[in-house]
């Protein structure tokens, strides 16, 4: 057998062209020098410990938060879940800035809710319910997904051995979630600890280190400064990362779990049914104060109805950003998708040394915040043809977010049956149209998932791309960092709305194709 | 008259042998089956005839010609693998014909054939059902269609009925006995279950460790096991199955 194919070997340089290259060479242009200098300065100093201050409050409260979510939707008898389970993960349609911006509609100096009552969050408040509101979704999916892993039986047991309800929490719950509680921690704080949407936009004076960098590298352009900075941010992603890819997870190992059997309990259904309401209603509060300033004629002096914002977003050519954005969506869903689809295939049916480098490589950009990602492509690729093109902020946006949907397809590649390739081969088919006609159609659900999650996700980033654009490539979501600096808030809610309208369409489109193919032929359910 | 010839064939994998000079023949019409523990290497066994897999040293001959190295597609071989692998986004007619549609390059032709085989396994009532809406049985017989449209002159089986429970398997020894009784199609059946392989062969490799212990008829090897290995693995097993009976029963068998 072959050690390697041409597949696996395009793949391979792309990796390492665009992961292992980028980071590399950042690490090399480190002025190890200035190291000493760096960490002694107050400034970094006070970012540092404010970073670390946002990251771990906003971290508690929001896995707090999001397993109370999942309990909510696994172990009550509240109505409704599948509804509820989508409107959680509306937050995850719009960009983290934009988390900021609804706040400051809301709580700002001159908010909807705080001026009469003279307060605002500006600050630190802003900036741990800004995250709160951004990451919760992405734990509260987790520990969903873990409930669901649960085997019913072990509760039977503990039951039957006569473990009060703390014990039983302790052994089975705890046990069964303890690979999804950590990973949702440590996503969690990666996530929040490196997001610099929220405390641009909501943060005031209270900088953190993400900040930090952004006005080193931006306002200052200092690069090497900015590179130290990006180094304690990869500390947290790289420690989730190393946990996720060597903790042992037995929980799912079970592949056939009996379902839970959800006890009578009308006093705490009712409770947790208003806070998820509440949650709710609060994210929605948030959406509509988008559409509300969007529709006034000033935040400060003049709430009269105005299309002033829309005149203004208009002759300022909002309709060549979003062009660049969709085309950037667009391109890094298709081509993202195929490699990711492709590398996949390669590390899950293809066995060999070979394919667990591939598989090691292609889950590493999950250790590299998208912040980072975006100064190691703009040191390494600023003297190349590829600065200010298109195409640099399609690759940034691909690598950023390759390990996800890398994963998706791993997962579904590895649960078709391995013979499939083996019949093709006796039968004189080629693996071409084996993959065509057979893989590919038996993994469409999968595949579909994998466009929506680049999709969405290229466009509300700003992180990774923040340093690559130009004038003619600026995507949509920037805009909304532009127009909230400027305090043009009406301007910057309606960007917000359309990226929102824009992942709520493709969202409802994927889920509509789904639908109707589950009712034409439900095999994909069924392998 | 001899169908296939095996000779002197061995396999080395990560420095360990895990085929031994292995010599057998089988016979034109031959129901053999190559019954071992996991692990004894009929598995590899299987791949290197089949073509999926090469032998260090050995030669395979079907029907006098040496294809020992042939590509799998050109063996004149079919296979059914364990659970029978039948595509999930074809029904059945598709899952039949889409091999032999891309062979001939004939829709039509390769449907016609397809249809004319699908009858013969009694499966032309459920041309429009998908795998999942299939029974085992069904399924089974689907899975050899498929590979019978190639009109190939052996069949193996990679332990097809291994992740069924007892009933079923019981009803599909039945009926993959009485089709290889209909086609006549010599047919090779890798199990490591002796009661599946005693059932249906005509005769029995015994494996173990990569080294043919015995080949024989059931009968013979029941009455007259070579080894203490072919004893102890084959014969206890079934004196055990004897023992269970006569105790339900209170008959003496």
């Amino acid at each position: 057998m072959k050690k390697f194919n041409i597949s696996q070997f395009l793949i391979l340089i792309f990796l390492i062209t665009f992961v292992i290259f980028p980071l590399g060479r950042m690490l090399l242009m480190v002025k190890w020098a200035n190291f000493g200098t760096l960490i002694a300065s107050s400034s970094f100093k006070e970012a540092l410990i404010n970073s670390l201050l946002v990251t771990s409050i906003a971290t508690i409260i929001a896995i707090l938060i999001a397993y109370i979510l999942a309990f909510t939707l696994n172990r009550t008898n509240i109505k409704h879940r599948a509804v509820l389970k989508l409107l959680l993960t509306i937050p995850m349609l719009i960009p983290s800035i934009s988390h900021g911006l609804g706040l400051i509609n809301l709580f700002g100096t001159n908010g909807l809710i705080s001026k009469g009552l003279g307060f605002n969050i500006i600050g630190m408040p802003g900036i741990i319910i800004g995250s709160i509101l951004y990451s919760f979704p992405i734990a509260f999916l987790m520990f969903d997904d873990g409930f669901k892993y649960i085997d019913n039986n072990l509760y039977d047991t503990a039951h039957v051995l006569g473990l009060n309800k703390w014990q039983t929490f302790k052994t089975v719950t705890f046990t069964y979630l303890k690979k999804p509680f950590l990973s949702a921690v440590f996503a969690t704080f990666t996530m929040i600890f490196t997001d610099y949407g929220v405390p641009l936009a909501v943060g005031g004076k209270f900088i953190t280190l993400p900040v930090f960098l952004y006005k080193e590298v931006i306002g200052l352009l200092d690069f090497s400064k900015g590179t130290m900075i990006g180094l304690f941010l990869l500390i947290p992603a790289l420690i989730s990362f190393l946990f996720d890819t060597f903790f042992k997870d037995y929980a799912h190992n079970n592949l056939k779990s009996k379902d839970y059997v959800i006890k009578e309990n009308k006093l705490r259904d009712n409770v947790l049914k208003i806070l998820t309401y509440t949650l709710i209603t609060f994210v929605f509060i948030l959406l509509g104060s988008f559409i509300y300033y969007a529709f006034i004629n000033s935040p400060v002096l003049d709430h009269s109805f105005s299309l002033k914002h829309f005149d203004y977003i208009l002759a300022n050519n909002v309709g060549k950003y979003l062009f660049n954005s969709l085309l950037i969506a667009l391109l890094v869903s298709i081509l993202g998708t195929i490699i990711a689809y492709f590398c996949a295939y390669e590390t899950a049916r293809v066995k060999g040394k070979f394919s667990r480098l591939l598989h090691i490589l292609a889950i590493v950009s999950l250790a590299i915040p998208g912040i980072v990602l975006g100064l190691s492509f703009t040191t390494s690729f600023k003297s190349t043809f590829l600065h200010n093109t298109f195409t640099i902020l399609i690759i940034v946006n691909i690598i950023h977010f390759f390990a996800s949907p890398y994963l998706m397809a791993y997962n579904a590649l590895q649960k078709i049956n391995p013979n499939f390739e083996m019949v093709a081969k006796t039968c004189n088919i080629s693996l071409f149209k084996i993959i065509k006609d057979v893989i590919i159609p038996n993994t469409k659900i999968t595949i579909r998932e994998m466009f929506s999650y680049f999709f969405v996700n290229s466009m509300i980033t700003i992180s990774a791309v923040t340093f690559l654009y130009n004038t003619k490539t600026m995507p949509l979501a920037l805009l909304i960092n532009n127009y909230e600096g400027n305090l043009m808030l009406g301007e910057a809610a309606i960007i917000s709305l359309i990226i929102l309208i824009i992942n709520i369409i493709l969202k409802l489109g994927i889920y509509l194709i789904n639908r109707y193919e589950s009712r034409k032929d439900a095999y994909e359910y069924n392998i | 008259m001899v169908s296939l010839e095996v000779k002197h064939l061995s396999k080395t994998y990560k420095k360990k042998l895990v085929l031994n000079d292995l010599n057998f023949t089988v016979n034109k019409g031959e129901f053999l089956s190559i019954l071992g523990p996991s692990g004894c290497g009929k598995t590899t066994l299987l791949k290197i005839l089949i073509g999926i897999e090469k032998s260090d040293q050995g030669q395979i001959i079907k029907d006098n010609t040496d294809i020992t190295n042939f590509d799998a597609a050109n063996r004149g071989m079919g296979i059914v693998f364990q659970n029978y692998a039948l595509f999930p986004n074809m029904n059945v007619l598709e899952n039949v014909m889409y091999a032999l549609k891309i062979k001939m390059k004939n829709k039509d032709k390769a449907k016609e054939e397809s249809l004319k085989i699908l009858k013969m396994v009694k499966m032309d009532q459920e041309l429009k059902k998908y795998p999942h809406e299939l029974s085992g049985g069904q399924q089974q017989r689907v899975a050899i269609a498929r590979t019978l449209v190639l009109n190939p002159d052996i069949i193996l089986f990679d332990e097809p009925m291994s992740a069924l429970d007892a009933d079923n398997r019981l009803t599909l020894r039945k009926e993959l006995k009485a089709l290889q009784t209909k086609f006549n199609t010599t047919m090779i059946y890798i199990t490591h279950d002796q009661e599946e392989a005693f059932s249906l062969s005509d005769r029995v490799i015994v494996m173990n460790e990569g080294v043919i212990e015995q080949i024989d008829t059931p009968n013979k090897i029941f009455n007259n096991p070579k080894n203490a290995y072919v004893k102890n693995f084959v014969t206890r097993h079934l004196i055990e199955k004897v023992e269970s009976i006569e105790k339900c029963t209170g008959i003496d068998l």
